[in-house]
């Protein structure tokens, strides 16, 4: 489905290019559960968003259902990220000044034409299902943190996103918060989503069928 | 739910700011409509008054020549048909006009030569009141006259003819009395006689005749041309011509305020997008992180562009009615204060109304451009860096 090969990523550090990714190839199929490990600067986030699409890599090639992505136009990607990826950052993933229900329908917020009722319904049954039903009119500043995240779970869920991208989705949770938030996302894998996540906490990456150690920019395991 | 909830929430978010903004291009806008206002009356006013040095049309009865010359000798021009204008007719043609708001006086004349002992001399007749509003400048020793029987002397006029004022003059058997002389004008109105002008069509058994009309005509905002035009459509039979230099001297008068007012208008302006546009720029950095969410959730650069142009429009929108209808107010007071209301009110207009609700919005989109195009060139992978 989703397809990385030899990717590479140098980010500029103090004059010089520093390697980041050294060619990386990574394969997801259709209803993976993958987890990415590995040390503090290994290049777990740069691999995450090159798969996203949210950074361009220097060299390799990435291919989403046949298609080439490296090459892709800004449009296509724009597309893509908009119905088929979703991305949960590990902090900020919602705009502060929209309440919970408008910033889970923010994909759909990008054009004159309102939101239709429809996909409104939807939504609310969206944040439903993340135990967020009533808290749909809040703003995001007043959310806990798992709130927040369970947010950007239920946004996914709205768009019917077929790859779900997370950074750390525990990172900032308490255990308790953090396991409620692995059990939704174990749920949403059950019912065929495709799930690719970075996390250090061993216990969390067992829960996914495959586990991607990488070890300065490279895979080991 | 649509693309302008974006702004709209992200301008409530941050009222004080939105607001300081708004009051800031407000202020301008205020200021621009303002003064608009004012200098159109002020300039009116000032029309108005320049409008006392002298008419800048004249409505004559068209005339062929006709150079007659008989084995080598010229004997001279022969006027051919010179019929004269019926006063009423022809006043009222002129008054009729479309743009006759902008006719402030229309002045006849009746001219005719007289013997008085052994000197020619021309008497002309004039309807006071409408002579007295383009010659303000006239000055005399005496009275300006009263009734049918006074009359009054140009400066060379009195000379040749060895009166002065309260002196008595008879032409055609009638008694006039000389109710005052005119200290000299440089004009042709030095050398004749100028009386009351149904008494001289009465004299010359001539009534409703008049040989040629004075108009002062406003084109402050509408060229004499169109005015000349109209005059000429309702009076065909005549030549109607514009003495331009009159109209070109006082137009520049006018314009000077106007072009004056609309210097102003503009520092004001400029100041105002400068700020709007600073403030914008300034956003971009804080915003980074929307800008991130935005573009991993599939937003392009073209929306992220749009998004802070709807915010910069939003503000143009508002301060761009709330402007006019402030501006409005606050030079109906000004005109007040300088009591130029009486003159001419500013006029409130709707579609002025929505010009500015459309015009100040492109301005402050066109201010917010250069941030809006910083906003959206940002990358995501940039953006994220702040995540
Ligand atoms: N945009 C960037 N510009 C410059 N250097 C970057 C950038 N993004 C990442 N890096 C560098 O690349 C290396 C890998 O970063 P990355 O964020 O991928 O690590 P990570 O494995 O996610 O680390 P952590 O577990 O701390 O989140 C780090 O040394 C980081 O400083
Ligand atoms: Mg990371």
């Amino acid at each position: 489905m989703l397809s990385a090969e030899h990717i590479e990523k140098s980010f500029p550090s103090e004059g010089a290019d520093v390697a980041v990714l050294k060619g990386v190839s990574v394969h997801l199929d259709e209803g993976d559960y993958v987890a990415i490990v590995g040390r503090s600067g290994s290049g777990k986030t740069t691999l995450l968003n090159v798969l996203s699409t949210l950074v361009r890599p220097d060299g390799g090639l990435l291919t989403y259902r046949g298609a080439n992505l490296t090459s892709a136009a800004e449009k296509q990607l724009n597309t893509i990220r908009k119905s088929d990826f979703s991305v949960i950052f590990q902090f900020h993933h919602l705009l502060p000044y929209l309440n919970v229900l408008e910033n889970t329908l923010l994909p759909f917020m990008g054009s004159f034409r309102p939101v239709s009722t429809e996909l409104e319904h939807r939504a609310l049954n969206c944040l439903e299902r993340v135990g967020l039903a009533d808290k749909a009119r809040r703003l995001p500043g007043n959310l806990s943190g798992g709130e927040q995240q369970r947010v950007a779970i239920a946004r996914a869920l709205v768009k019917s996103s077929k790859i779900l991208f997370a950074d750390e989705p525990t990172g900032s949770l308490d255990r308790n918060t953090g396991e409620q938030i692995m059990g939704l996302l174990a749920e949403l894998h059950g019912e065929g989503l495709t799930i690719v996540m970075v996390t250090h906490e061993p216990a969390y990456a067992k829960l996914a069928q495959r586990t991607i150690e990488i070890e300065d920019g490279v895979i080991v395991h | 739910m649509n693309i302008v909830t974006i702004p709209l929430k992200n301008m409530r978010r941050k009222p004080t700011k939105t607001l300081l903004l708004l009051l800031v291009f407000l202020l301008g806008v205020i200021s621009i409509v303002a003064l608009y206002q004012v200098s159109l009356v002020v300039g009116h006013s000032l029309e108005k008054k320049l409008t006392a040095f002298g008419a800048n049309i004249v409505v004559k009865p068209s005339t062929e020549t006709l150079s007659v010359s008989y084995g080598g000798f010229h004997m001279g021009d022969m006027l051919l048909d010179i019929k004269d204008l019926r006063e009423s007719e022809t006043t009222t043609a002129i008054r009729s006009i479309e743009l006759n708001d902008r006719i402030s006086v229309v002045a006849p004349k009746l001219v005719n030569m007289f013997k008085v002992g052994e000197v020619a001399i021309a008497a002309v007749g004039v309807r006071w009141e409408e002579e007295l509003g383009i010659k303000s400048y006239w000055a005399t020793d005496g009275a300006m006259p009263e009734g049918p029987e006074q009359i009054l002397l140009g400066a060379l006029a009195a000379r040749k003819l060895g009166l002065e004022t309260g002196d008595a003059l008879t032409l055609k058997d009638r008694r006039f009395e000389i109710s005052g002389v005119l200290y000299e004008t440089g004009s042709d109105d030095d050398s004749v006689i100028l009386m009351d002008l149904s008494t001289l069509q009465q004299l010359v058994a001539q009534p409703e005749a008049v040989s040629f009309v004075e108009v002062a005509a406003l084109c402050a905002g509408c060229p004499i041309e169109d005015i000349v035009a109209q005059i000429q459509t309702n009076l065909p039979k005549t030549s109607v011509i514009a003495l331009q230099h009159v109209v070109n001297q006082r137009m520049s008068s006018v314009r000077f305020v106007q072009k004056l007012a609309l210097s102003i208008s503009l520092v004001i302006l400029v100041t105002a997008s400068a700020m709007v546009g600073l403030s914008m720029l300034s956003a971009v950095n804080e915003r980074k992180k929307d800008i991130g969410i935005l573009r991993s959730l599939g937003y392009g650069k073209t929306r992220v562009f749009l998004i802070f142009c709807l915010e910069a429009g939003i503000i143009g929108l508002l301060a761009g009615a709330i402007g006019y209808l402030a501006g409005y107010g606050i030079s109906l007071k000004a005109l007040e204060y300088l009591s130029l209301t009486e003159v001419a009110r500013p006029l409130f207009s709707v579609t002025q109304l929505a010009f500015c609700a459309l015009v100040f919005p492109l301005i402050t989109v066109l201010a917010a451009l250069y941030p809006a195009w910083k906003g959206s060139s940002i990358e995501p992978s940039q953006a994220l860096v702040s995540l």
